[in-house]
This record gives C-alpha cells, structure tokens and sequence, in this order.
C-alpha cells in the first residue's frame, strides 16, 4: 500500500513539474530572444516605436479601467440595492455581454458608427450634413466599445459582493449620523474594494491582451504591435522584445493589484449579519433604472445581436451556409473542447498538489501556471510554433501545436475555479476514505474527484468559451484548411464585409449563452 | 462519520462514466488522424500556401480541380507570415505550392532555398522573362501597380503628378496609406529607394507619415472604402482594390491616378503575384500541373481578371474597365532585386516611425 501511494504520489509530482515546464519555457524563449537581440533592435525600438505603443496601451487600459468600474458598480449597485419591476431581468441580462467577443463587438461598432454609417446619417438628419460623430477608429472608440465589451467582469464581482454585504456596518455609520451619501463613500465602498479590484483587474488583464478589437479598429497597442512585428517581418526578435515590454508591464500591474488588496482585508468579528433590504421602487424612479439598465445592456448586447441576426438572415450570408462553414463550426467545437479537457486535466494536479501538500516548489508551480496570464496570445503562439519546431517537429501542423497554446493561455482561467473547489473539500474526508480501506486512486475516484466536479465544469466551460473566441494563436498556427468561426469573423470583417461575417460570430455568441447562465449562479472568479 | 462517504457514492456515477482520460485520449487519436486524412491519393492533391486572399484565389483553384481532378488544400493568410512559416516549418512543410502577392516575398524564399527551379517550356513560352526568377524558381502571374485613388468630388487630376506630392504639407489627414507591415508598401519604397535614393525616400516617407496622420489601413480594401466615403481625399493602394470597388459600387467617386508618369519621372510602380513549387514537394507533378494552368491563356485570363490585375501573358487582353497597359510607363527597377532591398527599406520605415 505504501510503495502504491508513493509511486502514484511522485508520479504527480512529475505532472506537475512537467506541465509547470510547459508553461513556462515559452516565457523563457521568449525572454531568452529578446535579450539576444542585438542592441541596435532595442534602440530602434525604443526610439520609434515603444513610446508610443506603452502610451496608448496604458492609456487604453486607464480609460476602459474606470469606466468599466464606474458602469460596473453602479449597475450592480442598481439590480441589488433596488426593487423594481423586472430587476431579476436585468441581473442575468448585465452578464451577457461577456459572450460577445470584444472583435465582434468591434465590428459591429465599426459599422454602426462609422463615417457614413447609419448612426452618422441620424445624426446629420438633426445636425446638418457636415457634422460628425465619434470615430469608432479612435481612441474614445476602442474605450467605449472595451468598455462595454468588459464592465460584466465588475459587475459580476461587485454584485456577488454586494449580495453577501453585511449591511450592519452601513446601519451603524448612519445612527453616528452619517449622511447617506458620506456612509457609501467611507463605509460601502471601501468594504467592496477587493471585490471591485479583482474586477478592474481582470478588465485590465483583458484589455492589455486584447488583439481582435484593436486591429479592427486600427487603435496601436502592445499586443498589436507584436502581432505586426511578426506578420510583417521576417525576424522575431522585434515582436519577442516587444512581447518582454508588454509581460512586465503586466506583472507590474498584477503586483501593484496584490499589494492593493493585501492593505484592504476586512473581518467579520461578530456572529451578526444581516443582509440588505432592498428599496422599493416608485414608478418614476423604477422607470428611471429600467432605461438605464436597457441602455447598458442594449448597447453591449442587444443591438449587435439584432444587427447580427439581420445580417445572418441576408442572402449573402445565406449562401455561404454550406458544407463547408459546419467545417469551421466543427473545428471550432473539437479545437475548443479538446483545449479545456487537456486544461482541466493538466490544472488539476497543480493545483491538487498546491493545497495539499503546499511545499515550496508545489507552489511555485501553481504560481508559476498564471504565466499564461502576462503572456499575450500572438506571443503565446510564437514560443509555441518554436518549441515545437525545435523540440516535437513530427507534431508540427497538428492541431496539437494550437491546444498547446490554448492551453498555456488558459490554463489560468481553468485555475481560477479549480483552486477554491479543491481547497474547500477538507483532507479529512480523504483521509477518512483512506482509512475506511480505500486506496489512493480509489479515494480520489469516489471522494475528490466528485466533490470537486463543479469546480472542473466551471473550469471546463470557462477554457471552452475563451478558446471559441481566441484569434491571434489561431491565426498563426492553424494546420492548412483549418479554420475556425473566430478566424472566420476576423478575416471577412477586417475587409468589411458584415454580411459575410455575421452567421459566424452569431453563433459564437449564441454558444456562449449557456454557459454564461452557469457562471452566474455563483460567485465567478476567472478571466 | 459514516455519512460523508455514503453520501459521495451517489454521485460516483457521473464522473467515473465521464473518465477523462480516456475521452482525451480518444480525442487526442482523432486529432492525429484528422489533419492528415487518409491518404488514398496522394498524388491526387495539393497543399497551397497563399498570401492572396481566399475570395480571389479559390475560384481559379476550383476551375484546375475541375479540370485535372487534383484536389486543392488552402491555406490563406499573409504573404510575410506565409514566408517565416515556411521558413520555420523548413523541409517538414506540408505545403506543395507558394502563391504570394509579391516578387519581393518570391524572391525571399527563393534565396532561402525554398524553391525548386522550373524548367518548362510552357512557362517560357507564356511569361516574358522580366517577371521571373533568373533560375524559374518563381513564376510572375500578374501585375499590379500602385496608383494614387483620389475621390473624384473632392480632387482634380491635375493636383497630383507624381507620389511623392503627397508628402506635400497641403495633403495634412487627406491621404490613407498601408501600414508598415504591408508588402505592397515595402515594395514600392523600395523601389523608391532604388530611383531616388535613401534622403530623398527618407523625407517623402515623413510627409507622408505626417499627412496620413491616423489614416493607416490595414487592408487596402480599407483605404479604397475610406477615399470613396469621402473620409480621405486620396490614398496609396494596388490599383485592382479601387476596380474591384467599382466592381460592386459603379456610382462611387474614385478616381485612378497613375503617378510618376511626367517626362523625366520614375514610372509606375509594379509588382507581380507569383507562384513557386517548394523544394521539398513530393507532389512535383502535380504543382507543375497547376503552374501550367496558370500560365495558360485561360488561367491567366481568370487568374488577372477575378482580382482586376494584368495578365502577364502577352497574348491575354486585361479586364476592359482598366487604364490599358501600352499607356503608361513602369519605374525601371527589376522585380527580382526587390528582395535585397527590402531590409534596407523596412529599416528606413521603422527609423521614420511610420506604424
């Protein structure tokens, strides 16, 4: 029993240490390249390039940070704080707008507010033909439409936030004689913070990332930039030096959210907790949400699935339903299922490992799993199509090179759900088993494995979803005659032809629509 | 105590009949199997790398495989990327076939070692020797310019002679240009480069920079639609996008400038789409069959005109609606040199900053 449990331990002790390997050797290429480079690359960079790039995607990232916080909050302030007809609508309709990937969004913007688009010619209708609207190709452009595209991840935490509040805290500000506006500022807020800065920070996370959305809108950042480099060059070094820019500024950006969180920890000492009372509206005031609320989620949702559906009912896009468009529906089904199945099987002993037997190493290892986080999908790509030539050539050109990088991406967000699920079942009823005459496998067979399997669905579906949409590491190393609805959205829309488009991204859309409803029926922590 | 294990054993079920390692590893076969499908006839098809877009390559490769029964994989994508994979991928490339928009890419994987020299009597007899490599490793298909597409409501021909007027400060976020990663803009700074030299190419290349402003277009698709909205006046673009605009939308305002014509000037600028058979085909014949089917008359026919360029064949006539081929001059810079002027060329596009 013992030379059982020792061999089974140590074996996934080697998953472990080899899935930790896998993620982070392309970092380490990647980091190995651009310190090789010679320096008249870096000083090219730096003097033409970088300024400019750090800039706008900093910047980019500022703009979407504080507007999503601000739409995030208040609307999740909104649907928990108020009674009125159709709240419980609202509630599940505010998270839809995360099925919407930000390029489809960005397309559909591309075409409503465009020069001479439908949205202009209102406009000019009541203004007079010169006038002009927002450029969807500018900066304002791609903030708003990351924007609506990404508040749901506030939202979501601020309102899961927001429904375990103790409202104690607020009742004793304002029997001090607090005004109520004084009792938010200094007692809610500050009590939601680290619910809200998780949220920003995925917000920020994403936006830092993104490549569909902003090549669509022509808006230059980081990630594009890497992108550019490598499609547009015949050398990599450029987009590696780049891609090293853009991983520190994101491990900047995580340390400073943890070093925010840490300061803001907030106990429970007493056994008194009351929830909130929600305040019931008047007509007036109930009218007055309710088109807040339909704005908000109109603009991110409801109208781009309108335009969508319109488009998709054209006989343009009619014609290309064929054989071969359930090809990409296929392709996209397999790729996305097989990249979280391998997710969910490659998180699992780390983060086993990490909980149960948190040694140094076992947590560095699952510390070292959120690489995947800082490293952007077209740098992903990059290590992954190397290694692989270098490392596995008979691989090369499989489909097994893309769900390495899916996985490498992803794995985080898998983590995310897996972590907590494992943590929250004790040891003791492993040992329990154990005892009770179970071996190892078996425990882990009839114990653990059913305790966390919410944990894993949840996991399983966040990586399915993310992968559906995932563009640029599928753009660069998809197998010949092998493309995806993600590919097929981003190569008819960036020659703008919206009709053609359309069935594509509906249904990448339409997909995701199921799992949302899972996801928000608990508390959601994952990019 | 005993209730904790009593209570899992209801939900065994589900998870051991899931049993994920074996629906990996099931799936893991599958996918192994997938991209190579069964291979009864090898011989019967052909892998194609193609740096053109899917919707003007896709038809002439159905026309070749209605007509030799040679199966055709695609692979579409851009004609730079298209090269560093292919350059990476080496001699385990599965692609049999290169076509890529632009000599200057041709030549780059010729002097790789990429391609394999073709020796056909078909291909010497169809392509005049001007748009090929000197060894045959690559086949120039059809031409394409680059032109200056103004919007006829807001520019006359007479204000514009030559590209390099547009670095003129009156043109200030009224031009659209490709952005550095585009091969077409590569090229033609190249050739610049070639005619001018590197101080005066340096000081046009700000001009222009400054007068496209945000302006810079991804896909020349782009430029043309933003010039027929009126969003800019002009733009730099290969002259078929703005025939190919027409195509579709008769009524709009656009107008084809072709430049550098005036006595004295450098010419237009031209560049070719091509075709290579890579070194490492196992399928050699069949690639030779489908370069004899684009050198063709019918193949060159369908090849120049679904993408509205100039056949190279001198026997085959180009689309009506374009500016006839005897009317305008070309710049004198040899398409096969375009290669070893690129470097040069993109470190110069960098050092202006142009995006």
């Amino acid at each position: 029993m013992i030379a059982v449990r020792r061999l089974s331990v140590s074996s996934l002790q080697l998953a472990v240490l080899a899935s930790t390997a896998l993620i982070l050797l392309p970092l380490g290429y990647v980091t190995a390249l651009a310190l090789s480079a010679d320096s008249t690359i870096w000083h090219r960079l730096w003097t033409t390039r970088v300024p400019e790039l750090l800039l706008n995607t900093v910047s980019l990232a500022g703009a979407v940070a504080l507007l999503a916080l601000v739409l995030g909050v208040s609307t999740a302030w909104m649907v928990t704080r108020f009674e009125f007809p159709g709240r419980r609508l609202w509630e599940v309709a505010l998270v839809l707008p995360l099925a919407m990937p930000t390029y489809v969004l960005a397309y559909v913007y591309n075409y409503l507010l465009g020069y001479g688009g439908p949205v202009e010619h209102l406009w000019q209708m009541v203004t007079g033909p010169q006038s002009r609207i927002l450029s969807p190709q500018s900066f304002w452009g791609v903030t708003i439409v990351m924007t609506l595209d990404t508040f749901p991840f506030v939202y979501l935490l601020t309102r899961s936030a927001l429904l375990s509040f103790n409202v104690s805290f607020e009742e004793v500000a304002r029997t001090c004689g607090a005004s109520q506006l004084r009792t938010m500022l200094h007692v809610t807020l500050p009590l939601l913070r680290p619910s809200i800065v998780a949220g920003v920070a995925l917000v920020v996370l994403y936006v830092v990332s993104d490549f569909g959305a902003v090549s669509l809108l022509r808006y230059q950042t980081l990630t594009y930039a890497v992108f550019q480099q490598m499609t547009g060059r015949s050398d990599n070094q450029a987009a590696s030096i780049l891609s090293i820019l853009l991983v520190v500024l994101a491990l900047l950006f995580l340390l400073t959210e943890r070093w925010f969180r840490r300061k803001s920890r907030f106990y429970q000492t007493t056994g008194r907790y009351r929830a909130p009372q929600r305040i019931q509206c008047e007509w007036w005031h109930a009218t007055a949400l309710t088109a807040c609320l339909a704005t908000v989620t109109g603009l991110a949702f409801g109208i781009p699935v309108y335009l969508l559906a319109m488009w998709s009912l054209s006989s343009e896009a009619q014609a290309i339903l064929d054989a071969r468009f359930f090809g990409f529906i296929w392709n996209s089904a397999l790729l996305s299922s097989l990249a979280a199945t391998a997710a969910v099987l490659g998180g699992l002993p780390l983060a086993y490992l990490a909980s149960r037997k948190p040694t140094w190493l076992n947590l560095g290892c699952l510390q070292a799993a959120y690489a995947g986080y800082v490293l952007p999908g077209p740098v992903a790509a990059l290590a992954v199509l190397v290694l692989f030539l270098n490392v596995m050539p008979f691989l090369y050109g499989t489909v097994i090179v893309l769900i390495v990088a899916y996985v490498l991406h992803f794995l985080p967000a898998g983590l995310q759900s897996l972590e907590p699920s494992i943590q929250q079942i004790t040891p003791n009823l492993e040992e329990a088993a154990r005892t009770l005459g179970l071996g190892v496998r078996e425990t882990w067979r009839r114990v653990t494995l059913p305790l966390i399997r919410n944990g894993m669905i949840v996991a399983w579906v966040l990586i399915f979803l993310q992968t559906m949409k995932e563009l640029p590491a599928t753009l660069l190393l998809r197998p010949v005659g092998f493309d995806t609805l993600a590919i097929r959205v981003w190569l008819e829309a960036s020659e703008e032809y919206y009709q053609l488009a359309a069935p594509s991204a509906l249904l990448i859309v339409l997909v995701g629509l199921p799992a949302l409803s899972l996801l928000l029926s608990r508390d959601w922590r994952a990019a | 105590m005993y209730r904790w294990p009593r209570q899992c054993s209801r939900t065994i079920g589900v998870p051991v009949r899931l049993n994920f390692a074996g629906v990996f590893a099931a799936c893991l076969l599958a996918v192994l199997w997938l991209p190579t499908p069964p291979e009864v006839s090898a011989a019967d098809k052909l892998i194609v790398y193609s740096g053109r877009s899917e919707r003007l390559i896709k038809p002439v490769l159905d026309a070749f495989t209605a007509k030799t029964g040679i199966q055709v994989d695609l692979l579409s994508s851009g004609t730079t990327e298209l090269v560093n994979r292919l350059k990476a991928e080496g001699g385990r490339s599965p692609a049999d076939v290169f076509i890529s928009n632009d000599a200057g890419s041709l030549e780059m994987a010729r002097t790789a070692g990429l391609l394999r020299p073709l020796n056909m009597p078909e291909v010497e007899q169809a392509i005049p020797p001007q748009f090929r490599a000197a060894d045959n490793s690559w086949i120039g298909l059809s031409g394409r310019f680059w032109i200056i597409v103004c919007n006829t409501t807001m520019v006359t021909p007479d204000q514009i002679t030559s590209l390099l007027d547009l670095a003129d400060p009156r043109w200030k976020d009224k031009i659209a240009i490709p952005n550095a990663g585009s091969e077409y803009l590569q090229a033609g700074v190249s050739v610049i480069r070639a005619s001018l030299g590197d101080d005066q190419t340096k000081r046009f290349l700000e001009g222009l920079r400054n007068n496209a402003g945000t302006h810079v277009y991804q896909k020349s698709s782009q430029i043309v639609e933003a010039v027929a909205k009126g969003q800019v006046s002009v733009g730099v673009v290969n002259h078929y996008y703005v025939y190919r605009h027409l195509a579709v939308q008769p009524t709009a305002p656009l107008g084809v400038m072709m430049p550098d014509q005036q006595a004295g000037g450098m010419g237009a600028i031209m560049n070719v789409a091509g075709i290579g058979i890579l070194k490492h085909t196992s399928r050699f014949d069949a690639a030779k069959l489908l370069v004899e089917f684009l050198v063709a008359e019918v193949g060159q026919k369908m090849f120049a005109d679904l993408d509205k360029e100039y056949p190279l064949h001198p026997e085959v006539k180009a689309d009506s609606s374009l500016v006839e081929r005897k009317r305008f001059r070309t710049a004198s810079v040899p398409l096969t040199k375009l290669a070893e002027l690129r470097e040069p060329t993109l470190l110069l596009i960098e050092q202006v900053g142009m995006r």
